[in-house]
């Protein structure tokens, strides 16, 4: 502690005592502004009675095309809309929008992560596409990136990492905040594993190591191996979302 | 490099508590990032040495950078301890499940105008 000022200032001789300057007590995230436009997200999102999921991994592992899956196997019994976030182009929007269901496609023109303005803006883009206000479901599919998203809330229930076979096992070990900040982690393209050396168990052990909370599932959307356990995790958590049964928050 | 993101959000915060207390020039910030933030500090440096210089009220401030552990409480025995980095196994049964509390902090904590 400074022995001039008062202060929590190690460095004591650095700071100046003129009798201008002033040492202000903040104590208040950086993310303040972020949380409290996610928190505004959420209400949003409740009011419409839709669960949001928030989905983090690297460029590839196969979001888009758990989507397009996701879509094909639950039309007609869950009402799905999409949130895309990339740096540039509207590639991915235009493959969700190609299965029927309401997407908004928000570029982040260089930004490496989506935040809860960028949502609450698409948000209310996605209301005014066809069926883009009555839903049960969103994804929001953000930027193919395993580091910066995971520090931004933007307002969802459930936050969902996927890490593909062909990038290795060691994801949870190299990127932790991804996998301590989620609920649920996807192993995806399972269907590639006699060709990469993925040990499951693992991957599986290590993400649980840093957070033991997490549900697993391994799964190829293009085999269909292990795809109905992520199907059944999507019915529960849309069934339980009467205000009462989402035990999402983290 | 979301650690941009989050210098600029300082310098919004900075500007307006400049204007609340009515002060000119920002000597020295203190912020808490926690070792499972996600922050890279030097990268956070970094970007706030590029930002900090374009702005009068904050040219020349020194960052002051503090870590605050985190909390790992055992699934078995729910032993808890305060570690920096997180450890192999629960030292009272060797559990190996431990469950991370805080650590994630990044908190403008205090600073100093004039």
């Amino acid at each position: 502690m400074c022995d001039s000022c008062g202060c929590d200032l190690t460095n004591s001789h650095n700071h100046s005592h003129d009798t201008n300057s002033r040492v202000i007590e903040v104590h208040q995230s950086l993310l303040a502004a972020n949380d409290a436009i996610a928190a505004e997200n959420k209400a949003h999102f409740e009011a419409m009675g839709v669960v949001a999921i928030n989905m983090i991994s690297s460029p590839g592992s196969g979001k888009t095309t758990l989507l397009e899956k996701t879509i094909e196997r639950l039309k007609g019994k869950i009402r799905i809309g999409v949130i895309e976030g990339d740096i540039e182009t509207d590639r991915d929007a235009q493959r969700i929008r190609a299965k029927g269901v309401p997407v908004v496609q928000l570029t982040t023109g260089g930004a490496c992560h989506l935040d809860a303005a960028q949502i609450h803006k698409g948000l209310h883009l996605l209301e005014k596409e066809p069926g883009g206000d009555k839903l049960d479901l969103l994804f929001i599919e953000n930027v193919g990136n395993l580091v910066c998203p995971a520090t931004f809330n933007l307002g969802e229930h459930q936050r969902v990492v996927l890490v593909s076979v062909p990038e290795g096992p060691d994801k949870p070990a190299k990127y932790p905040k991804a996998f301590i900040s989620s609920q649920i982690f996807v192993i995806t393209k399972t269907d590639l594993l006699p060709y990469f050396d993925f040990p499951v168990d693992e991957a599986r052990a290590d993400a649980l190591h840093l957070n033991p909370r997490l549900q697993v599932m391994a799964l190829s959307a293009t085999s269909g191996e292990g795809f109905e356990a992520w199907i059944d995790y999507l019915q529960i958590i849309v069934t339980g979302n009467n205000k009462s049964g989402i035990q999402a928050e983290s | 490099m979301h650690e941009m993101s989050l210098v600029q959000a300082l310098l919004t915060q900075l500007t307006t508590l400049a204007a609340e207390h009515k002060k000119k020039r920002v000597i020295t910030v203190t912020l808490d990032i926690g070792p499972l933030s996600g922050v890279v500090i030097d990268s956070f440096q970094f970007g706030f040495d590029i930002l900090s210089a374009e702005d009068s009220l904050t040219k020349g401030a020194k960052l002051i950078i503090i870590n605050s552990p985190a909390t790992y409480q055992c699934i078995q025995c729910g032993y808890r301890q305060l570690l920096p980095v997180r450890p192999d196994h629960c030292p009272e049964c060797d559990e190996t499940l431990l469950i991370p509390e805080g650590g994630d902090a990044i908190i403008l904590n205090q600073v100093e105008m004039e």
